[in-house]
C-alpha cells in the first residue's frame, strides 16, 4: 500500500526531490517551454511565468497549511466535524458550531492543505459514515473475494492501467498498478451496474494519491459515485452524463451573458452560430472531474470543494473557464479555435484561486436545489433521445440480418 | 475539379472504434509524427487539426479523436455529425474489435452524412504475429460496403499519412449547394476584420 508507513504527505515529498527553480532571465527572455513536475508528481509543460506560479502555489499551500494547523490548535482536532448544522438547524443550532461552519466554508474554498486531504476529505464528504455502515474488514474482503476474477470490466481495467496518467512516478510503477487495479475492480463488483467506466480510472488514480490507502481511495470514490455525482453519470449509457451537460447548457448563458462588441451576441450565441456543442469539451470535463484538464493542485482544490458542496462545484468550475475566456472566445471564428482556447486555458491554470475566485464570486451562486430542478427538467429529454436513439440503431442492426 | 475561391477545405474528421485500436495513437502519428507505448484512454473525445495539401488543394482536417469503450457510443453522434470524413479502426490482433468497426460502418451508413468519405484502418499491423483478422477478410467487407481499406500501424508509422492522403484526395471538392457534407470552404478574413464572424 502507498505510503502506509509514513504520514508525511505525497505533495511534500515530492516537493523536498524537487529543488525550486529559479529560471534565469535568459530563458524567460526566450519563452522557452520547460518540463517540470508538479506538486503530486506529474510532469508538466509549461513556460517560466508557469513554473514561478507553481512555485507561488506551492508557498500559499505553506501558509494554508499554518492557518489550518493554528485552527486545529485553537478549536481542537476535527473541529471541523462540529459543523453539521444545516440538518439539525432548528432546534439544536449551536452558536459556535455555525461559526465554525462559514469558517469552514470559506476554509475550504481557499484550500485544503495536502497533509490534511485525506482526513477531512473521508469525513466531510460521508465517506467515512458509509464506511461505518458495513463491517470493518469490508474493502478487504471484497478484494479478496474478487481477486483473480475475470469479467468484461476487469479487462478493461487491465487494459487501462499503463494508460492511466503514464510516466507518473508512483501511479506508473507495477504497485501503482496494483493498488489502482484492486480499487477499479473491487468498485466494479460493488457497483455492477456501473462496472467499469473509462475516466473513473484518472479519478480513482488521483485519489489513490491524495488518500495514501487504498481503503480510503475505495471510500472516496463510493461515496462520489453514490452520493456526490449526479445518478447514473458512468452507468451504461451515461445519461446522468447527457444530463448534466443539458443542465450546463442551459445554464450559460444565464451566467456568461457578455455581448460581443460589433454585435448583439452572446457568447453562447457566438459558440452555437460556429456549431460549438459546449458538450464537446464539457464531457470530460464532467467525466473525469476535471482530472485530465486541469493541473493537479487545481484539480485538488476544486474537489476540495467539491467534496464538501457537492456536484455543483462542478458547474461553477465549468462556468468559470467559459467567463475567464469570454473575450477570447468571442473572438474566434471556428470550432478548433474555440477548443484550442479552451484547452489552452484549462491546462495552464497552475493558479488555484485564479479559477476558484471567478467560479464562486464572478459566477454568482447557485443552490443545489436549483441544480436538482433543472436536472428534473432536463431528464425526460435525455431519455427520450436515448431511447430514440437504441431503437434506431437497433434497426440499423437488424436490417442486416 | 473547381474549387471556389483560396484552395482550402476545411474537412471534419472522425474517427471510430473499438477502444484500445488505436485511434488516438492513429491521430498523435499523423499529427505530430510520435508514438507512446502507452496511450493516455481518451474521454468523451479529443480534438486535433492537421493541414494536408492534396493534389491542387490545402485540406484542414479539423479531427474528433472518439472514445472507444462501448457506454460512450451514446456520444458519438454528437461528433460524427456533419462529419466529412470517418477513419474507422479496428486491431488487427483483435476479432472483437473488427465486429465493433462493422457496427459503426452500419450506423455511419444509416445516419451519418451520405457523402462521408469512409476509410476502414486494420491498425496494428505491425503485430503480425498476433493477427486474428485478415487483410482479405477486411478488404472483402470494405469493397462491399463501399469504403476504402488500409492496414496501419501506428507504431511503425505505416499507411498513417497515406490513409489521411487517401481521404483528402476522395474529399468532394467544390460543393454547390451550401455546406452539406459539413465541409466549409474557407475564406478566412483577414486578420485584421476578426470577431466579425458571429452573428452574420
Ligand atoms: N503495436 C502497436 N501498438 C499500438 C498501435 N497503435 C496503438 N497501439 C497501442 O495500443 C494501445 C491503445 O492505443 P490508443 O491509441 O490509446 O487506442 P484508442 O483507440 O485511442 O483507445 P481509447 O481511447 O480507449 O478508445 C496503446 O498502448 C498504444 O501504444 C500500433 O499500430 N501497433
Ligand atoms: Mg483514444
Amino acid at each position: 500500500m502507498y505510503g502506509t508507513q509514513s504520514r508525511r504527505d505525497v505533495a511534500y515529498e515530492y516537493q523536498a526531490q524537487i529543488p525550486i527553480l529559479r529560471p534565469s532571465i535568459h530563458a524567460r527572455r526566450a519563452n522557452i517551454t520547460v518540463k517540470f513536475q508538479d506538486l503530486y508528481g506529474f510532469t508538466v509543460e509549461g513556460n517560466v511565468d508557469d513554473v514561478n506560479v507553481l512555485n507561488e502555489v506551492r508557498e500559499k499551500v505553506r501558509e494554508q497549511g499554518r492557518v489550518w494547523w493554528a485552527l486545529e490548535a485553537s478549536k481542537g482536532a476535527n473541529w471541523y466535524l462540529q459543523t453539521h448544522v444545516s440538518s439539525t438547524l432548528k432546534s439544536s443550532l449551536k452558536f459556535s458550531a455555525l461559526v465554525n461552519a462559514i469558517t469552514l466554508k470559506r476554509l475550504i474554498r481557499k484550500g485544503i492543505p495536502p497533509a490534511l486531504r485525506p482526513k477531512v476529505w473521508f469525513s466531510l464528504s460521508g465517506a467515512a459514515k458509509k464506511k461505518s455502515t458495513v463491517p470493518e474488514s469490508y474493502y478487504n474482503d471484497l478484494s479478496k473475494a474478487v481477486e483473480g476474477m475475470v469479467t468484461p470490466a476487469t479487462k478493461q481495467i487491465d487494459h487501462d492501467l499503463p494508460r492511466t496518467f503514464p510516466g507518473h512516478p508512483w501511479l506508473d510503477t507495477p504497485e501503482g498498478h496494483a493498488a489502482l487495479r484492486r480499487v477499479l475492480v473491487g468498485y466494479s463488483f460493488r457497483d455492477s451496474d456501473v462496472g467499469y467506466c473509462q475516466g473513473l480510472n484518472y479519478v480513482a488514480a488521483l485519489l489513490l494519491l491524495v488518500m495514501k490507502t487504498e481503503e480510503d481511495a475505495f471510500w472516496m470514490l463510493a461515496v462520489l459515485l453514490e452520493n456526490v455525482l449526479v445518478n447514473d453519470c458512468y452507468t451504461t449509457n451515461l445519461s446522468g452524463c447527457h444530463v448534466e451537460q443539458r443542465v450546463f447548457k442551459d445554464l450559460l448563458p444565464k451566467k456568461c451573458p457578455r455581448h460581443c462588441f460589433f454585435e448583439k451576441c452572446r457568447i453562447y450565441a457566438h459558440l452555437e452560430d460556429l456549431e460549438f456543442d459546449v458538450s464537446l469539451v464539457a464531457t470530460e470535463w464532467f467525466l473525469c472531474v476535471f482530472s485530465k484538464s486541469l493541473p493537479s493542485e487545481t484539480t485538488m482544490r476544486v474537489w476540495d470543494v467539491l467534496f464538501y458542496e457537492g456536484a455543483k462545484v462542478l458547474f461553477h468550475v465549468a462556468l468559470a473557464i467559459f467567463k475567464m475566456k469570454e473575450d477570447e472566445l468571442l473572438m474566434t471564428h471556428h470550432v478548433g479555435d474555440v477548443i484550442n482556447v479552451l484547452q489552452r486555458t484549462t491546462h495552464h491554470l497552475f493558479d488555484p484561486d485564479e479559477l476558484l475566485t471567478v467560479a464562486f464570486d464572478k459566477v454568482g451562486s447557485m443552490t443545489t436545489t436549483t441544480i436538482s430542478k433543472q436536472r428534473k427538467k432536463q431528464e425526460p429529454a435525455v431519455m427520450a433521445e436515448l431511447d430514440q436513439r437504441l431503437r434506431r440503431l437497433n434497426s440499423v442492426n437488424g436490417d442486416d440480418k | 475539379m473547381a474549387t471556389i475561391g483560396h484552395n482550402n477545405l476545411n474537412a471534419k474528421l472522425v474517427l471510430l472504434g473499438d477502444m484500445g485500436a488505436g485511434k488516438s495513437s492513429l491521430v498523435l502519428r499523423f499529427v505530430k509524427g510520435q508514438f507512446l507505448e502507452f496511450q493516455e484512454s481518451t474521454i468523451g473525445a479529443a480534438f486535433f487539426s492537421q493541414t494536408l495539401a492534396a493534389n491542387d488543394v490545402t485540406v484542414k482536417f479539423e479531427i474528433w479523436d472518439t472514445a472507444g469503450q462501448e457506454r460512450y457510443h451514446s456520444l458519438a453522434p454528437m461528433y460524427y455529425r456533419g462529419a466529412a470524413a470517418a477513419i474507422i479502426v479496428y486491431d488487427i490482433s483483435n476479432t472483437d474489435s473488427f465486429g465493433r468497426a462493422k457496427k459503426w460502418v452500419q450506423e455511419l451508413q444509416k445516419q451519418g452524412n451520405p457523402n462521408m468519405v469512409m476509410a476502414l484502418a486494420g491498425n496494428k499491423a505491425d503485430l503480425e504475429d498476433r493477427r486474428k483478422v485478415t487483410a482479405e477478410e477486411a478488404r472483402v467487407y470494405a469493397e462491399e460496403n463501399g469504403l476504402f481499406f488500409m492496414e496501419t500501424s501506428a507504431k511503425t508509422a505505416l499507411n498513417v499519412n497515406d490513409i489521411f492522403h487517401e481521404i483528402a484526395k476522395k474529399l468532394p471538392r467544390a460543393q454547390p449547394a451550401q455546406n452539406p457534407a459539413g465541409m466549409v470552404l474557407v475564406d478566412r478574413p483577414p486578420e485584421g476584420s476578426r470577431a466579425t464572424s458571429c452573428c452574420s
